[in-house]
């Protein structure tokens, strides 16, 4: 690198940088439409006994970590905001305030971000070991669509999974809250449930589920545009993985501030 | 039962053998150094765009809550800031660390023990605890801490912009540190210190065990990274439950 003529000038280094970033990022935008579209044609060919598998890898086996995910998200807003709940003397309205929190912002960020962590890699090095094995080059010369087969099912089965873990994940939540509330702050149960069913409204646990769905979305097209994009050896395996996870938490926070401010103007 | 026990165990004899190692072999700076690179400089940036987001979004939420009950979202802001300061810098830092470097170092050592390097490491008498994880460790105490100041930073300023331009709140009126006292500070740092200690043992117990071809590397990537981020949850849980059960 260092010999090379065209590196010495630090400023050309620096348009070519930003060249190279810009190039990366139509890349990568690239390759996300790519695989959406791929995946929108490959729906009505999708392969069923994939789906079926991946419905139980994503989501029922995901079940445990999603749930001590919530019930630790609970616990941990209630004594958070118990903290400025007594400073305000407002402890009533505790059971809106987390429950607000953890419908709009905290259940679909955490579950976002463990689900990116578990599914997300393992969609990544999956792939991304079919891809640097052959197999997937395989699959097209025998005239078959890895796409219906191998990304379809995925990205179908995490948006079910992710819409219906919401749902039970806030659940949780919001139980593991009210009786975090009543051992810490001496919240009665009535008075947590009376002010979370009072204040909030079915739109508040509609925002939350839409916001998951579309982190659900992004994490499944995210990790199988990373892992078919793969070159290289074993090392290549691991460093997807990792990009992957990288890739859809940045992915997460981004959609996330967006949704937060469509929803609530849109809403409110 | 089993796997309770080796999620809680494993890690615990991991850094009691790093210690010894590194107590018998000593730990090289130079590679340590190498490691917080590893760890912070490139973990920096998607820490800072992501927490500066995430105070984005805390505002946004701040103000949606306000304007329910109390009328104007600057009422709100200090207890919001000491939760950020206290909570939420230093856990979502965290987060986004272990699945940046806790991905990385399981993905490092993973390939290393499938292509038997550690076996050859073993083999020229090099320690893989004091030559491997002691690096990491020391980076992880030193580099966590550092990159959740860092974010903390950024939640703050993107918060006070977005207050400002967005919701017409003078911003440091909501970003008020009225409430932020050293209790929280050491709240923050012990948690910080604690999942920086906790990600590379997660990542290292992950990495190390991996046996197989490259489907080994995906899994304990993927392993390290689940572990690392559920541990830095119950890490926070654990020093909120005792602090808030010492009163402090």
């Amino acid at each position: 690198m260092t010999s090379s003529p065209r590196t010495a000038n630090p400023e050309l280094n620096a348009i070519r940088s930003v060249g190279s970033l810009g190039l990366d990022a139509v890349r990568g935008t690239g390759a996300l439409a790519l695989v959406a579209a791929r995946t929108v044609l490959g729906l009505p060919r999708l392969e069923r006994r994939e789906l079926t598998r991946a419905l139980v890898q994503f989501g029922y086996d995901s079940l445990p970590l999603a749930m001590a995910t919530a019930a630790l998200a609970g616990v941990i807003v209630v004594l958070q905001s118990g903290l400025y709940i007594q400073r305000f003397g407002a402890r009533a309205f505790l059971g809106w305030a987390s429950g607000y929190g953890v419908l709009w912002e905290f259940g679909p960020l955490l579950l976002g971000l463990i689900m990116s962590a578990r599914i997300g890699a393992r969609n990544a090095a999956e792939l991304a070991t079919m891809q640097v094995g052959g197999q997937i080059e395989g699959l097209r010369g025998i005239g078959l669509d890895p796409f219906a087969i191998l990304v379809a099912p995925r990205v179908v089965a995490m948006e079910l999974s992710m819409l219906a873990m919401s749902t039970f994940t806030f659940l949780v939540a919001i139980l593991f809250e009210s009786v975090a509330a009543l051992f810490t702050l001496d919240l009665p149960l009535r008075t947590f449930f009376g002010t979370f069913s009072h204040m909030l409204s079915p739109l508040d646990i509609a925002g939350g589920v839409v916001k998951t769905g579309v982190f659900g979305l992004a994490i499944s097209l995210v990790s199988t545009a990373v892992g078919l994009s793969a070159r290289g050896g074993a090392q290549a395996v691991g460093r997807a993985a990792a990009s992957a996870v990288v890739q859809s938490c940045a992915a997460i926070f981004v959609l996330d501030f967006l949704l937060t401010l469509l929803l609530a103007g849109w809403m409110a | 039962m089993n796997r309770v026990l080796s999620f809680f165990g494993a890690p615990v004899v991991f850094l009691v053998r790093t210690a010894r190692a590194g107590a018998r072999e000593g730990i090289s700076w130079r590679e340590s150094m190498v490691q917080l690179h590893e760890l912070g400089g490139r973990s920096v940036w998607l820490v800072m765009s992501g927490m500066a987001f995430f105070g984005a979004v805390l505002v946004t939420i701040a103000n949606s809550q306000a304007r329910r009950f109390v009328g104007n979202v600057a009422v709100l802001g200090p207890a919001y800031f000491e939760l950020l300061v206290r909570e939420l810098g230093p856990v979502v830092s965290a987060l986004l660390t272990a699945s940046r470097a806790g991905a990385g170092h399981a993905a490092e050592l993973s390939t290393m023990s499938v292509n038997e390097q550690v076996e050859a490491l073993e083999m020229s008498a090099g320690d893989p605890y004091s030559d491997l994880v002691a690096p990491r460790i020391v980076a992880g105490v030193l580099g966590v801490p550092l990159l959740s100041t860092l974010g903390t930073v950024a939640a703050t300023l993107a918060a006070v912009a977005v207050a400002g331009v967005v919701f017409g709140v003078d911003g440091r009126a909501f970003m008020d540190p009225r409430y932020v006292d050293g209790w929280d500070l050491l709240v923050a740092a012990l948690k910080a210190g604690a999942c920086g200690l906790y990600i590379p043992l997660a990542a290292a117990v992950a990495g190390l065990r991996a046996r197989g071809g490259a489907e080994a590397v995906g899994a304990a990537t993927t392993e390290g990274v689940v572990t690392a981020s559920l541990g830095c949850l119950l890490i926070d849980f654990a020093v909120s439950l005792a602090f808030h059960l010492l009163r402090l």
